[in-house]
C-alpha cells in the first residue's frame, strides 16, 4: 500500500504543487484546506506523514500540531511544517507545537522529495511508497 | 632772669598776673583745653592759657602765638653777706653763671630743659601695656573674624550659584532625557512596525514564489512532458528571476534582522581552511563564465577559528561574487592571513573602481552606487550592508580601498576568541 500523505494548506497554487510533486513519487495524498477539518481527516484516515502550513484561517499552524500530537493515533506521526516563516524563532515554535520538521518555502522543487523521504524513514517508513 | 619767668603748674597764671600787677583779671576754670579756644573764639574770655604741649599740638589749628614766658616762678631764697650789695654783687654773679651754664650745651640748664620739654614731650598719658595688648588682640581678633566672614560669606555665595547652575542643568538633562525617552519611545515603535512589516512582506512574498519557483521546477524537470530548447531557455530564464527575487527577500529580511536585534551569531570553532575553499568552489562558476582568473592565497596559519561559520561564509560569499559581478577583465584575488590577535580577509579585484565620494554610501542599506551601473550590475544592493552588519556583529571591522578603473579591494577583518588557539 502506498505511504499515505496529509497536507494541509489554504494556498490553492501550494496545494496543487506539492500534491503534484508527491504524487509522481507515488504517494497517496490527502487535502485540506483548514485546521479543524484536517485533524479530523488525520484522526480518521491515519495518515503516514502529515506536511501542515503554519498560516492557515480559523486556527493557526501551531494549533493544530498541538491537536494532532494530543491524539493518541498520531503520537508517532510525523508532522512537517512547510512555512514561508522564516523569522528567527519560527522554527523553534513549530518544533515546540510537536512538529517532526520544517521546511521553508520556497520549497526547491530539485531536493523537496528527499525532504520528505528522510522524514519518512525516520517514521520508519520505506523511503518511496 | 632778666626776662625769663619760671613757672610750673596751674597756678603759675594767677602767680603771674599778681607779680606783673595785671588788674582785674578773673579766672575761669574749665575741665578741657578744647574748651578754652571755643571760649576764647565766642569771645566769653580775653585770652586763654594751655600748657606748652597742647599749644604747640594745636598751634596751627587755633593760631595760637608762643611766647618765651613760663608760669609760677621758683621762690629762690640767696644768701649773700651783710655789706654786700644785691644789685652790684648777687644779681650780676648769678648772671654770670646763668651765661655760663647757657654758653655749654651740655650744661645742666639744658639738660634740665631738654629732660622736661624736648625729649620728654609726649606727655600724652600713657595707654596702658594691657590694654595695648588688649585692643591688638581684640583688632586682629576682628580682622580675621571679618575676613573669615567675607570668606564664607563669598564661598557660600560661590556654592549658591553652583547649586542653582547644577540646578539649572540637572532640570534641563531632565527634560533632555524626557525629550529623549520619547523620541527612543517612537524610534522603537517605528522599528517594530518596520520589523513586522517586513516580516509580513517577506511571508507573503514567499507564498506566491513558492508556486512560481515550484512549477518552474516541475517544468524544468520535464515530470510533465519533454521540453523543446526555446521552452527550457525561458524556464530558466523565469528559474533565474525568481531565485533573485528570493535572495531579494532573503537579504532583506537579513537586515531586518540584525537591525531588530534578531540576528544572534552562533560563535562555535570551525575550520575556516574549508570554509573557504568552499566558497570559492561556489564562485569559481562565476569567474570561469567571464573569463576571470581566481587567485587564491591562504596563509599556512589559518585553520580552526571561532566565529558563526554561516556568517563568516556570507560574507566571503558576498565580497567574492561582487568582486566577479564588478571585474570585466583580468582576476579576482583572495587573501586570508592570521596574526596573533586577527584573520584578515582581502578580496582584491581589477574591476571599476569606486569614486572616494561614493564610499561613505558603499555600506549603506540600498545603495548601489550609480543608477547606468544598477542596471548593468544587477543586484540586490544590500550586500555591502548585510557584510558589514555581520562584520560587527562578529567584531569585526570592514573596509575598502580602491582606484577608479584599476579595481577594489574589500578587506575585513575578525578577532580571534582569547585563550583559543
Amino acid at each position: 500500500m502506498n505511504a499515505k500523505v496529509l497536507y494541509i494548506e489554504d494556498n490553492e497554487q501550494n496545494l496543487y504543487l506539492v500534491t503534484f510533486l508527491l504524487k509522481t513519487r507515488g504517494y497517496e495524498v490527502l487535502q485540506d484546506h483548514e485546521g479543524q477539518e484536517g485533524i479530523d481527516i488525520a484522526i480518521r484516515e491515519k495518515p503516514d506523514l502529515i506536511l501542515l502550513d503554519i498560516q492557515l484561517p480559523s486556527m493557526d499552524g501551531y494549533t493544530v500540531a498541538r491537536m494532532l500530537r494530543s491524539e493518541l493515533d498520531l503520537k508517532k506521526t510525523p508532522i512537517v511544517a512547510v512555512t514561508s516563516y522564516a523569522m528567527p524563532g519560527d522554527r523553534e515554535k513549530a518544533l515546540a507545537a510537536g512538529c517532526t520538521g520544517y521546511i521553508e518555502k520556497p520549497i526547491n522543487p530539485d531536493t523537496f522529495l528527499n525532504q520528505i523521504a528522510e522524514y519518512m524513514q525516520i517514521a520508519g517508513h520505506r523511503g518511496n511508497a | 632772669m632778666a626776662s625769663s619767668i619760671h613757672t610750673t603748674g596751674e597756678y603759675g597764671i594767677v602767680n603771674i598776673t599778681t607779680h606783673f600787677g595785671i588788674p582785674n583779671c578773673t579766672f575761669v576754670y574749665v575741665p578741657d583745653y578744647t574748651r578754652v579756644f571755643e571760649m576764647v573764639d565766642n569771645k566769653s574770655a580775653d585770652v586763654g592759657v594751655v600748657n606748652r604741649l597742647f599749644g604747640i599740638l594745636n598751634k596751627g589749628k587755633y593760631d595760637v602765638v608762643e611766647t618765651s614766658l613760663t608760669f609760677n616762678p621758683s621762690e629762690l631764697k640767696f644768701a649773700f653777706p651783710e655789706n654786700a650789695s644785691i644789685n652790684n654783687i648777687i644779681i650780676p654773679r648769678i648772671d654770670y653763671h646763668m651765661t655760663k651754664l647757657m654758653a655749654d650745651g651740655d650744661s645742666i640748664y639744658y639738660q634740665s630743659i631738654n629732660r622736661y620739654f624736648m625729649t620728654g614731650v609726649p606727655v600724652v598719658e600713657k595707654i596702658p601695656d594691657w590694654l595695648v595688648y588688649l585692643i591688638i588682640t581684640v583688632t586682629i581678633v576682628g580682622i580675621v573674624f571679618i575676613s573669615m566672614s567675607i570668606y564664607l560669606r563669598r564661598s557660600v555665595n560661590q556654592k549658591n550659584a553652583t547649586i542653582k547652575e547644577r540646578n539649572r542643568i540637572e532640570n534641563r538633562l531632565r527634560m533632555v532625557l524626557g525629550e529623549l525617552s520619547i523620541a527612543k519611545e517612537k524610534a522603537e515603535d517605528s522599528d517594530r512596525l518596520k520589523s513586522a512589516f517586513l516580516a509580513t512582506m517577506s511571508h507573503e512574498l514567499r507564498t506566491p514564489l513558492n508556486s512560481i519557483i515550484g512549477f518552474t521546477g516541475i517544468l524544468q524537470q520535464e515530470m510533465v512532458g519533454p521540453l523543446n530548447a526555446e521552452q527550457k531557455k525561458q524556464l530558466g530564464m523565469v528559474r533565474d528571476s525568481s531565485t533573485h527575487l528570493l535572495n531579494l527577500i532573503n537579504d532583506v529580511l537579513d537586515i531586518s534582522k540584525i537591525e531588530a536585534g534578531q540576528l544572534t551569531p552562533v560563535m562555535a570553532s570551525f575550520d575556516l581552511r574549508a570554509s573557504i575553499e568552499k566558497c570559492i568552489r561556489t564562485i569559481q562558476p562565476l569567474a570561469d563564465k567571464k573569463g576571470l582568473a581566481l587567485e587564491i592565497e591562504i596563509g599556512a596559519g589559518v585553520g580552526t577559528f571561532i566565529s558563526d561559520q554561516r556568517r563568516v561564509e556570507q560574507i566571503i560569499i558576498n565580497l567574492m561574487s561582487n568582486a566577479v559581478k564588478f571585474t570585466e577583465k583580468g582576476k579576482v584575488r583572495f587573501e586570508c592571513n592570521v596574526d596573533e590577535s586577527n584573520v584578515t580577509i582581502r578580496v582584491i579585484d581589477s574591476g571599476i573602481g569606486i569614486k572616494k565620494t561614493d564610499m561613505d554610501k558603499l555600506f549603506k542599506p540600498f545603495r548601489q552606487i550609480d543608477t547606468n551601473i544598477t542596471r548593468k550590475y544587477e543586484g540586490t544592493g544590500l550586500g555591502l550592508s548585510i557584510c558589514k552588519k555581520l562584520v560587527d556583529l562578529l567584531g569585526g571591522n570592514i573596509w575598502v580601498e580602491s582606484e577608479i578603473g584599476k579595481g577594489s579591494t574589500f578587506s575585513f577583518k575578525l578577532p580571534i576568541a582569547k585563550g583559543m588557539p
